[in-house]
């Protein structure tokens, strides 16, 4: 629909930046809050774990990669990311304490926001190369999925002296990591097409792992199983539903 | 008359049923059944689960997003009110009782459930013509064995027996012959309520998981190494399925 008269890298440029800013809005929920209430920690994570999924499951069903590379680039993702967190020291920290301790603590969240942001950013220019209507879906769900996690982001930041405003602007830059990747992957595929299932696979993965490393786990502990397994799997299914809805 | 289509059908269906059965061998091997050792028979059986549903909602979606949605909805539905229909009863399977139990009878009730979109789907594309059914045939039961892993991975490290994880890994194959024809002697009318079916048994299996195998699974042991088995047993699968 744009892409007919806008420059596809421009578009993508525009949508992913329109993306991570729309992460600031995480901090709404949070305002007139001292701290906010565990649950509403647990359903955030819940809500974006259930659009990444969605994500996962719609990079999939684009059945554009042969299985074999596919599922090799997808095994790298995981271990990608499994690797990140090992060289991060976020694999066995507690990802969401609003009071921690230890003063490298919300570097280290920060950067494992940086990360996560990275992968989903490959996901979206992997989307944008298959083609611009599954781009512009994939930057949707991604960007929705921004505000709770920037939700969870702000209240950590929040825990740590910073002002609602501050913590919302820092919620949106670690997200720049999401538009560069999105536009670098986007131009490398573009130029090599060959790398394109590998790279689908990468994305598929790392979304999957990120979801059951960092954002499941510890939502059961906030919130009941049912009401977290709830909210994720009707984001699932909102997920799929726009996708038939796109075509 | 072993020649008429209908029976041939119901044999081939019965014969990827009976596959079911051999998903429970891998635990002739494992013997060992720590608190650890359920955590990861519960991460492999979410991971095959959750891989399982990407495949039928890709083909639900085929037919119809809407109809797979509201049959998801459904399926969540179906789990929602057998917890609440279980909940606070002393429930027995298979000799044992508890939580155990609980999630036990919960996990086969699902597979079962889901067997039966799955024999649907299975008559309606020997609908498309019998020429195809040994293909089909081998191609259904290969991908069952892994569903009876799934089974068996949440029966095995509560104590049931090799020889019954096999036996009820079976029982919740037995919908497939059952429905497949049906389905295949009314393939237009089953065509219409397959994406439906298959959303259910989608919703079922994924809301299963959230709700009941990953938080028992991230209890009891390293969150690092139940998302690895979760996120490389969901890649097997969907690899798997691909490849059939």
């Amino acid at each position: 629909m744009f892409g007919d008269t806008l420059d596809p890298t421009l578009l993508l440029l525009g949508l992913a930046t329109l993306a991570a800013l729309v992460a600031g809005v995480g901090a709404v929920p949070l305002i007139g809050r001292e701290q906010p209430p565990p649950r509403l920690m647990g359903w955030a994570n819940a809500l974006a774990a259930g659009l990444m999924l969605g994500a996962a499951y719609a990079l999939v069903a684009a059945g554009v990669a042969p299985p074999a590379p596919g599922a090799a680039g997808a095994a790298l993702g995981v271990l990608y990311v499994m690797f990140t967190h090992r060289a991060t020291g976020t694999d066995l920290l507690e990802l969401n304490r609003v009071e921690h301790p230890d003063a490298v603590y919300p570097y280290r969240v920060l950067m494992m926001h940086v990360l996560h942001s990275a992968s989903e950013g490959l996901a979206i220019g992997v989307a944008m190369v298959v083609s611009v209507p599954f781009g512009v879906f994939m930057v949707l769900a991604i960007a929705v999925h921004n505000m709770p996690e920037a939700t969870v982001l702000c209240a950590i930041l929040r825990g740590r002296g910073l002002t609602l405003f501050q913590a919302s602007g820092l919620a949106v830059a670690v997200r720049m990591s999401q538009v560069l990747l999105a536009v670098a992957t986007f131009a490398v595929l573009g130029a090599a097409p060959a790398m394109v299932p590998l790279a689908l696979g990468f994305a598929v993965g790392a979304l999957v792992y990120l979801v059951m490393a960092e954002l499941l786990p510890e939502s059961y502990e906030e919130a009941g199983h049912q009401s977290i397994a709830l909210v994720a799997i009707v984001a699932m299914m909102m997920v799929v539903l726009l996708r038939g809805m796109a075509g | 008359m072993i020649e008429h289509p209908v029976v041939l059908v119901f044999l081939y269906a019965l014969a990827t049923a009976l596959a079911t059965g051999l998903g429970a061998l891998p635990f002739v091997v494992v013997r060992s059944v720590s608190e650890r050792v359920v955590a990861y028979a519960n991460a492999i059986a979410a991971g095959l689960m959750l891989g399982a549903s990407f495949g039928l909602v890709v083909e639900g979606t085929s037919f119809g997003s809407s109809e797979t949605v509201v049959g998801a909805g459904a399926g969540v539905l179906f789990i929602l009110v057998t917890q609440k229909l279980l909940e606070g009863r002393d429930i027995e399977f298979a000799d044992i009782r508890g939580a155990g139990a609980r999630r036990m009878l919960l996990t086969v009730v699902v597979m079962t459930v889901h067997s039966f979109a799955e024999g649907v789907a299975v008559g309606v594309s020997f609908g498309g013509g019998i020429t195809l059914a040994a293909i089909i045939t081998v191609a259904i039961a290969v991908h069952n064995v892994p569903e009876g892993l799934a089974i068996s991975a949440v029966l095995r490290p509560r104590g049931v027996s090799v020889a019954g994880c096999a036996g009820w890994s079976i029982f919740s194959s037995l919908p497939q012959p059952l429905m497949a024809v049906p389905a295949f002697l009314f393939v237009e009318a089953f065509r219409t309520a397959l994406p439906y079916g298959i959303g259910f048994a989608a919703g079922a299996m994924v809301f299963m998981v959230l709700v009941e195998l990953l938080p028992e699974a991230f209890g009891q042991a390293r969150r690092s190494t139940v998302a690895m088995l979760v996120s490389l047993t969901m890649i097997g699968m969907i690899f798997f399925q691909q490849y059939l």
